[in-house]
């Protein structure tokens, strides 16, 4: 028996876009663990990938002059005989750094090998996170001598983005704890070990059901990628307890009880409406709609409690009172954007800091590569020029390339500048990743391709993540200026508005200048106003002389 | 020759958990590279997931509302005319060494019984690939081969034979019955064979695969199975190892041997005694029991004398004393001796038969003589052959693996049913939790909620019941009322000359819903589901005595129960009203 297995490029330190530049396999070949399958070279040093299975290569999916990141694909393998690689891909080792400061970024053991058990223990491992490897750990909640049951929460981690609690797969005695607060883990890393106990496992339905956690249904999500044996995860998702005791009580029938557990209703707490109080089918779904609704509700009510907005209710008008309407359902994204919108506004202190920039060169200049470029089949865009001349502003003011995190300040030391992109569906903001790095050509050719993905609505969430800075251009349409929202956790967004031709002193005599409006958004916790000001008039310094772009 | 291909999520930016709004596809379709699969919405934006490679989709692992992940499997497809050489593969392709998996499946069900069928046939009706691993030749366990159904056969049989002897009262005389034992024989095994082959079709037309063998669990993901052949479970040596994502225990019971029974062929277990060697003179059974009861009552009606030992107060426990005493009436005539509060203390064999000393308060004082001697004193799990400890799954000390409402074991994906999980040890029970597993498996959110499970003795009369029983509900302290309708006065119990049975009914007194019944006659075990249904649906007295029954029949004394349970019956003599 063989089985396909996909050879995939380890966590290289968060690097995007990293070049092959060189490829030791073929279809064909027969690799075995740890042989090199090609080289990467990122701007501070080479490494060679090894492969993390053994077996035979039969489609390389990536060339010399590629760029790769951490989970491409590098090439299907077949794997035959023996259960490859024993040992969890070597870390960080088998990435070997050829150049001096290579950051040796700890590579993650993407085997979540499955419980050798021997008798009766099981060990219990971080699940798939997400790709997140070194997730702290702020959390432990079982010690050695516990007895956990199916789905107890084990420990919880905290990523950037959530904390998330990792349940039981297997419940037993605790014999052995592995993690400790404060440490980092990553997916396949051991948790602890047990060892099955009679009646450690959930309750038998005894008079007493004290039957814990309904939970999630067990996705039975497909395992680990790589370690095809890997037991299936449970989403780390619970759901409210539902009180056995009560449930087999409840005066329902066989049907509406299975309704029940499918919606994960607690049967014991339905009323029923039916004949002789017995609960029917439409008690549990009104019973959903009522919970559903309940957080919404609680929500409005205006008790004074200081934290959180004592707001008033929407206002309801019956529109149609006045004349005639029609409604329609808000788009997806504009339901998505809207959420963020409204966060980012009454959460950030916004300032806006209003400026011009004289633009008379750098459209000339544009418009003369216009025609060059024409031929390439290359537009030279405006936008590509902000990018890059905010890109210098945000070099010389880095506290503009930054986010913050509590008390924190996140500096960056990479420059993805985000772009709103307006589309049917509603706006969306793609992201040049690595702007400093990039030409104005390829800046413009990238935006371009980034906005006609949105507009086909194909872009992929990693094109919108990681921005610095936010732009959004409305120069095509019209306007003299606006306040632009800040689009969290970036701290700034700049607004452009329609360029104008508008007479300047030049000293001697008023002279025709091109100017655009420049409006810059700024979360004033982070930025003060001398500081935008700043911002502003080296930005339009860099826009109307862009020989300083090179500098 | 074609592949399958997993489609999976592809790289999402880190995002986990993220929701299935949209499935474009289902299995079936014909869709090619680039095609969209599903719809996702991160907290950012809708995407669609276009499909790697083209094919038809075999399978499909996300429904609308899942949560996914990069690396997730979205769907199977089979790559079509890609022309895959069994040579191909020949590069390094060195025979796969011991230790690797023979067999992949999603789901793997040891044990071939009632709920191991049927929990397999589900799973694969679910879209998973399974795999019974079952030791015999054919499915369908101890109920099919050697329990429920050949057991029916005979009783069948011997009903009718019992039933003929008694119509020299109605004016038709039969002669004596001549027994042809090896035809006997024959005729049940044709009952089971039918079954057991019907069995076999719909495994292969589910494309359900069936590994002969003894499965022993190597690790959480592995099973290695000790391949057997011929007539028995005889290992030939040969080992295969399946490798599975989830799977189900269904590996049943046996029968409890007694430790200072000796080895002799006139000693048997249920098994033995349905092999029906012979008809012996005496026999003795030991343990009574709805089994011993029913092998009883077989050998009783091809002519052997009966003896019954019992440890506890009560024979066919578990039933309401007054069911068991119209059945002990009906049935004192089969035995020389029912020894209560007795037990079997010596067993002795000599070539003119096994000698049995009882010990105990109706235990006779001499040693006993009997020709063939039954052990029926019950069955217990095997839960320890099944090396379930190496997947990390609790067993305890009897045998038993304790399971969720779910049926999940301590082990997340390997879920247990059956004899195994526990009591009662019933096949409708085992093929009931057969199916939540199956489906929980599959991602369906199942859980076991039936809240009562059928008894039935398929002696002579039958015994049924369900629920809460009178005894139970005193010990329990439930204030249940009883409505009892006497079969004497049911026309056709009459007329069917049982008119000795009865049927009652138990209702809680402060909720007047049906919590309990139970039958005693012919058929009880057919009539027993009414009261099953009526009790899961929390049916009344009225829901149950308004509802009309066919006149004349046994079953409308359900509904005269009920009405006799508000006094208002008009087939009794006047009742005092509630």
């Amino acid at each position: 028996m063989s089985e396909m297995i996909e050879l995939k490029v380890p966590d290289i330190g968060g690097h995007d876009g990293v070049d092959v530049i060189e490829v030791f396999i073929k279809p064909g070949d027969t690799v075995a663990v740890d042989d090199s399958l090609l080289t990467l070279e990122t701007d501070k040093a080479t490494m060679e990938v090894p492969a993390d299975k053994a077996g035979v290569v039969r489609e390389v999916r990536v060339a010399v002059g590629g760029k790769v990141s951490q989970g491409d694909v590098i090439a299907l393998l077949e794997v035959t005989g023996a259960v490859a690689a024993p040992a969890a891909a070597k870390p960080a080792a088998a990435v070997q750094a050829e150049a001096a400061p290579a950051p040796a970024p700890a590579a993650v053991p993407v085997a979540a090998q499955a419980p050798v058990a021997a008798t009766g223990r099981v060990e219990l491992r971080v699940p798939d996170i997400g790709g997140h490897a070194g997730v702290d750990v702020i959390e432990v909640a079982i010690a050695p001598g516990a007895v956990v049951a199916l789905d107890d929460t084990l420990i919880t981690l905290e990523t950037d983005k959530a904390t998330m609690d990792v349940p039981a797969v297997a419940a037993g005695r605790v014999l052995e704890v592995a993690v400790k607060v404060g440490d980092k883990v990553a997916q396949g890393d051991l948790i602890a070990v047990v060892e099955a106990v009679a009646g450690a496992s959930a309750a038998q339905p005894a008079p007493q059901p004290a039957v814990p956690a309904p939970a999630p249904a067990p996705t039975p999500a497909p395992a680990a990628p790589v370690a095809q044996a890997a037991a299936p995860v449970a989403a780390p998702v619970k759901a409210a307890a539902v009180d056995e005791a009560g449930f087999v009580k409840a005066h329902a029938g066989p049907s509406v009880r299975k309704l029940a557990r499918e919606l994960g209703v607690d049967l014991g707490r339905v009323p029923g409406s039916g004949r002789k109080g017995r609960i029917t089918d439409e008690d549990v779904k009104a019973w959903v709609k009522a919970v559903l609704a309940a957080p919404a509700q609680a929500a409005v009510p205006a008790a004074p409690s200081g934290a959180g907005l004592d707001l008033l209710p929407w206002p309801k008008v019956d529109f149609a009172k006045f004349g005639p309407i029609k409604t329609e359902p808000l788009s997806r994204i504009k339901k998505l954007s809207g959420a963020n919108l409204a966060r980012n506004w009454v959460m950030i202190p916004h300032v806006t800091q209003f400026d011009e920039a004289d633009i008379t060169e750098m459209e000339a200049f544009r418009k003369s590569m216009g025609e060059e470029l024409k031929a390439d089949g290359v537009k030279l865009t405006p936008l590509a020029f902000l990018v890059k001349a905010v890109v210098a502003a945000l070099k010389k003011y880095p506290q503009f390339n930054a986010s913050l995190d509590g008390d924190q300040l996140v500096l960056k030391e990479y420059y993805h500048v985000g772009f709103a992109a307006d589309t049917p569906n509603g706006l969306v903001v793609p992201v040049v990743r690595d702007a400093d790095k990039k030409s104005l050509i390829e800046i413009a050719q990238e935006t371009s391709l980034l906005a006609k993905k949105a507009r086909d609505g194909k872009l992929l969430p990693t094109d919108m993540q990681g921005g610095c800075f936010s732009i959004s251009s409305l120069g095509g349409i019209g306007g003299t200026a606006f306040t632009p929202i800040i689009n969290a956790p970036e701290v700034a967004i700049l607004g452009v508005s329609k360029s104008e031709i508008k007479p300047k002193w030049d000293g001697q005599a008023f002279a025709p200048r091109l100017m655009l409006p420049l409006s810059l958004s700024y979360d004033h916790r982070v930025i003060d106003g001398a500081a935008a000001a700043r911002f502003t008039s080296y930005l339009a310094q860099v826009l109307a002389d862009i020989r300083r772009l090179m500098l | 020759m074609s592949k399958v291909i997993e489609l999976k999520v592809p790289e999402i930016g880190g995002h986990t958990g993220v929701s299935v709004i949209e499935v474009f596809v289902a299995p079936g379709d014909a869709i090619g590279a680039g095609d969209s699969l599903i719809m996702l919405e991160t907290d950012k934006a809708t995407m669609d997931v276009p499909a790697e490679a083209g094919g038809v989709l075999r399978a499909l692992k996300v429904a609308v509302g899942d949560k996914v992940s990069a690396g997730d499997v979205i769907a199977l497809v089979e790559a079509a005319g890609e022309p895959v050489q069994p040579a191909a593969a020949a590069p390094a392709a060195a025979p796969a060494p011991s230790g690797d998996a023979d067999i992949e499946c999603d789901m793997l069900v040891l044990g071939g019984g009632p709920g191991g069928y049927s929990a397999a046939f589900r799973a694969a009706d679910l879209g998973l690939k399974t795999v019974i691993v079952e030791r015999y030749g054919t499915l369908g366990g101890v109920c099919l081969n050697v329990g429920c159904i050949p057991s029916k056969a005979l009783l069948h049989v011997a009903a009718v034979i019992e039933e003929a002897s008694h119509f020299a009262d109605c004016g038709v005389a039969f002669g004596a019955p001549q027994v042809d034992l090896s035809a006997l024989r024959a005729h049940k095994e044709k009952v089971v064979g039918k079954l057991t082959g019907g069995l076999a079709g719909m495994a292969k037309a589910r494309a359900v695969e069936v590994v002969r063998g003894n499965g022993r669990f190597v690790d959480a993901n592995h099973l290695e199975v000790s391949l057997t052949a011929g007539e028995g479970k005889d290992e030939t040596g040969e080992r295969r190892v399946i490798r599975f994502r989830q799977a189900i225990i269904a590996a049943g019971s046996q029968p409890v041997a007694l430790p200072f029974m000796p080895s002799d062929p006139r000693i048997v277990d249920s098994t033995g005694a349905l092999e029906l060697r012979e008809v012996p003179g005496r026999m003795l059974v030991i343990g009574g029991g709805i089994i011993g009861l029913e092998m009883a009552t077989v050998y009783s009606a091809l002519g052997a004398r009966i003896d019954v030992v019992e440890m506890a107060d009560t024979l066919m426990a578990g039933a309401d004393a007054d069911l068991v005493k119209v059945w002990e009436k009906r049935n004192a005539r089969r035995f020389d001796r029912v020894m209560l509060r007795t037990r079997t203390v010596g067993v002795t064999c000599r070539p003119d038969g096994v000698m049995v000393k009882f010990e105990g308060e109706q235990a006779p004082e001499s040693e006993q003589k009997y020709d063939l001697v039954l052990v029926a004193v019950g069955r217990r799990p095997n839960g320890k052959l099944i090396g379930a400890e190496n997947a990390g799954v609790a067993v305890d000390e009897r045998g038993f693996i304790a399971v969720d409402r779910q049926q999940r074991t301590n082990v997340g994906h390997i879920f247990a049913i059956g004899d195994i999980v526990g009591q009662p040890m019933l096949a409708h029970k085992g093929v009931h939790e057969g199916h939540v597993a199956a489906e929980v498996a599959a991602g369906h959110k199942r859980y076991f909620d039936a809240r009562v499970i059928p008894s039935v003795a398929y002696t002579e009369p039958e015994v049924a019941w369900v629920g809460l029983t009178e005894r139970e509900a005193k010990a329990q302290g439930i204030r249940v009322g009883v409505g009892k309708f006497p079969w004497a006065a049911s026309g056709r119990a009459i007329a069917n000359g049982c008119d000795y049975g009865f049927s009652k009914l138990l209702f809680d007194e402060e909720t007047r819903r049906v919590v309990g019944g139970a039958i005693v006659g012919p058929n009880a075990g057919d009539m027993i589901g009414e009261v099953a249904l009526a009790i899961e649906m929390g049916c009344d007295p009225d829901d149950i005595g308004k509802t009309i029954h066919p006149h004349p029949t046994l079953g409308e004394s359900l509904g005269m129960a009920a009405e006799a349970f508000d006094g208002h019956c008009t087939d009794l003599p006047p009742q005092k009203k509630r």
